[in-house]
């Protein structure tokens, strides 16, 4: 599905080099449900960045099913990232102008995607995230967990094939933690889509099957995860 | 994308419409002036036919429009009409209708004509009513339309021009220019009121313009240099020299909103861009989590070109109706002295808002490349 190969992100400021991602090699399959920790400034965003075709790596290279992501122009990076992979940030997920639905079709939009196909779409991922009935209301009104399922639906609207999350539980309660986590694993399941998911949230992590863990830009270990079942507690308040 | 614009627009409603209003007073100030320079270049367009279809003989030292105390003898008309090409020559005199001037365009005067041969030069403007004056009609009018309006009258009515009664004979239909506030009378009877209004300048029989009617094919240019190299002490101007005084009035108008237009612009414009920028910083983040979701450079480009221009274009339908409303109350208020100050034509009406948009866009384009620009992680760190 996506293969890095001696990756590697340098940053300079002034004279200090910073190597936040250092001669790194991963394979992800199609169809894992895989966590990426480390502590902070581990460079865990910045290799997310470079698997989602956000950035570009100072060497090494990464592709994408088999194609080479390497010398693309920035344009075909923008189609292939559009096409194929879907972004959950941290915070600030959402554009605040936009409703939830609107925000959702965002993606459909740049995909030139008609108006009442898009609308349609945007309403089933809607529909897949339990927020249906919020469609026309903007973010502001929107607690943490909703929004994040709403940039759930938003990275899933596309139909990609990679979906790449980046601490989307770091700002919530554990309920509404367990509810986020326990939606993307059901849509693995019944989608077979791929996710990789940053935290550093051990409980997350431990709900994955695969765990990879990064020190100073590099795999310290790659492991089985705990895979454990979620028990999230329906009656517990959305906040 | 246009709702969405709106929208991000309205989230800074208080420096959105401080800005919008930048452009409205510079729109506003711009259709006040391009009505009074619209209705300015009618009057000088209508003086074009009036003033370019004969050639005007005037004291040397004179100018198209007066400017002189001094006259020509009655015996140059012979000595022009004796020039060959020349199919008339017209004494003429005239004299302020009043000694109040309105202080807008061309002052209201009595025209006065040698009628024997005066009907080639009456016959240039078309009458609306009654019919033009013919020999012997001393002691009647055909008044230009502003003045009929003024007079309120009619054929067969009796107006007072500078105290003497005169009979209504004929009404010119308007020509937005300089002889619809002309009353025309005979040469005997305008010499006869400036005697009674100048009862101490002694004059003999004078006159203030000789007017020439060209022969049928033969070239006015060269029939007026002939006729200032065969007679002494006249200075005549010939139609393409009286098109150059009149345009040259014009020039000076246009260029006054020239420069108002520039202001707008220079004051306009840089308040378009502040803001812009200001936008696009404030939304950096926004627009790096677009370019993530897949926008192209072209369609944030477009975006924040779109919010520019619509600023501009507020701005433009703004100041245009707030002028429009201006010229309006003003006409109305100047309505009783019979002279519109304003013209509203479709370029007055739709140019600036052309013209705004234009701004609002260029004005947007250097933010809006930077926002375009922008990479999409970087943007996304931006704190
Ligand atoms: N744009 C940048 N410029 C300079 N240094 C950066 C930049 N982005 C990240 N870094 C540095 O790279 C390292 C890895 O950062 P990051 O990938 O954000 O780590 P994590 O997400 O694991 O906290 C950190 O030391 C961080 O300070
Ligand atoms: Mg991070």
């Amino acid at each position: 599905m996506i293969v890095a190969r001696g990756v590697t992100k340098v940053y300079r400021i002034g004279p200090t080099e910073i190597r936040a991602v250092d001669g790194l090699d991963l394979s992800i399959e199609a169809g894992e449900f895989l966590s990426i920790v480390g502590p902070s400034g581990s460079g865990k965003t910045t290799l997310l960045h470079l698997l989602g075709l956000l950035d570009a790596p100072t060497s090494g290279s990464v592709s994408v099913e088999g194609r080479e992501t390497l010398g693309l122009s920035p344009r075909e990076l923008t189609r292939l990232r559009r096409e194929k992979i879907g972004f959950v940030f941290q915070e600030f997920n959402l554009l605040p102008v936009l409703n939830a639905r609107e925000n959702v079709e965002l993606p459909l939009r740049y995909l030139k995607v008609p108006g009442p196909e898009r609308h349609r779409r945007a309403m089933e991922a809607l529909e897949m995230v339990g927020l249906s009935d919020r469609a026309n209301n903007r973010p502001a009104q929107l607690s943490g967990g909703e929004q994040q399922r709403v940039a759930i639906a938003r990275a899933l609207v596309t139909n990609p094939t990679l979906v790449l999350a980046d601490e989307p539980t770091g700002e919530l309660d554990t309920q509404n933690t367990c509810r986020v986590i326990e939606l993307m694993r059901n849509l693995n399941r019944e989608t077979g889509q791929t996710f990789a998911i940053v935290t550093h949230d051990p409980m997350v992590a431990g709900y994955t099957r695969r765990v990879i863990t990064l020190r100073d830009g590099k795999i310290a270990s790659d492991s089985m995860g705990a895979e454990a079942e979620l028990a999230c507690d329906p009656e517990a308040p959305t906040i | 994308m246009l709702k969405y614009v709106l929208r991000n627009m309205w989230r800074r409603r208080a420096r959105t419409l401080l800005t919008v209003f930048g452009i409205v007073v510079g729109i506003f100030a711009l259709t006040v002036l391009g009505a009074l320079s619209a209705r300015l270049n009618q009057q000088v367009r209508g003086a074009e036919t009036w003033f370019t279809s004969k050639i005007s003989v005037v004291p040397s030292g004179s100018g198209l429009f007066g400017g002189s105390d001094r006259y020509l003898e009655l015996s140059k008309v012979g000595e022009i009409e004796a020039v060959p090409g020349v199919k008339s020559a017209v004494a003429g005199f005239g004299l302020l209708l009043s000694d109040q001037s309105t202080g807008f365009g061309a002052p209201e005067l009595i025209v006065g004509a040698e009628l024997s041969k005066a009907q080639d030069l009456l016959n240039l403007i078309d009458l609306d009513r009654g019919r033009i004056l013919r020999e012997g009609d001393e002691g009647k009018v055909v008044l230009g339309s502003t003045l009929a309006e003024k007079f309120e009258a009619d054929l067969g009515d009796t107006v007072e021009l500078r105290g003497r009664d005169f009979e209504v004979v004929g009404v010119y239909a308007p020509t937005l220019s300089a002889p619809d506030g002309f009353a025309f009378v005979s040469y005997r009877d305008a010499l006869d009121l400036f005697r009674e209004v100048n009862p101490y300048f002694q004059v003999g029989d004078i006159a203030a313009t000789i007017d020439v009617i060209p022969e049928e094919g033969v070239d006015a240019e060269e029939l007026a240099a002939r006729i200032g190299e065969s007679v002494d002490g006249i200075k005549v101007i010939s139609p393409a020299e009286a098109e150059k005084q009149i345009s040259q009035f014009s020039l000076i108008f246009n260029a006054i909103l020239l420069g108002i237009g520039f202001i707008a612009l220079v004051v306009g414009g840089l308040s378009i861009i502040n803001t812009m920028i200001m936008s696009v910083s404030e939304r950096t983040r926004e627009i790096g989590l677009k370019k993530a979701v897949g926008a192209e450079t072209g369609s944030v480009l477009s975006e924040y070109l779109l919010e520019s221009a619509m600023i501009g274009f507020f701005g433009g339908v703004i100041g245009v109706l707030a002028g429009l409303l201006a010229v309006y109350l003003l006409n109305n208020a100047t309505s009783s002295s019979q002279v519109t100050v304003f013209s509203v034509t479709p370029t007055v009406a739709i140019g600036p808002v052309v013209f705004a948009t234009f701004l609002g866009t260029a004005a947007g384009l250097f933010p809006a490349l930077r926002a375009a620009r922008l990479k999409p992680i970087e943007a996304l760190r931006e704190d």
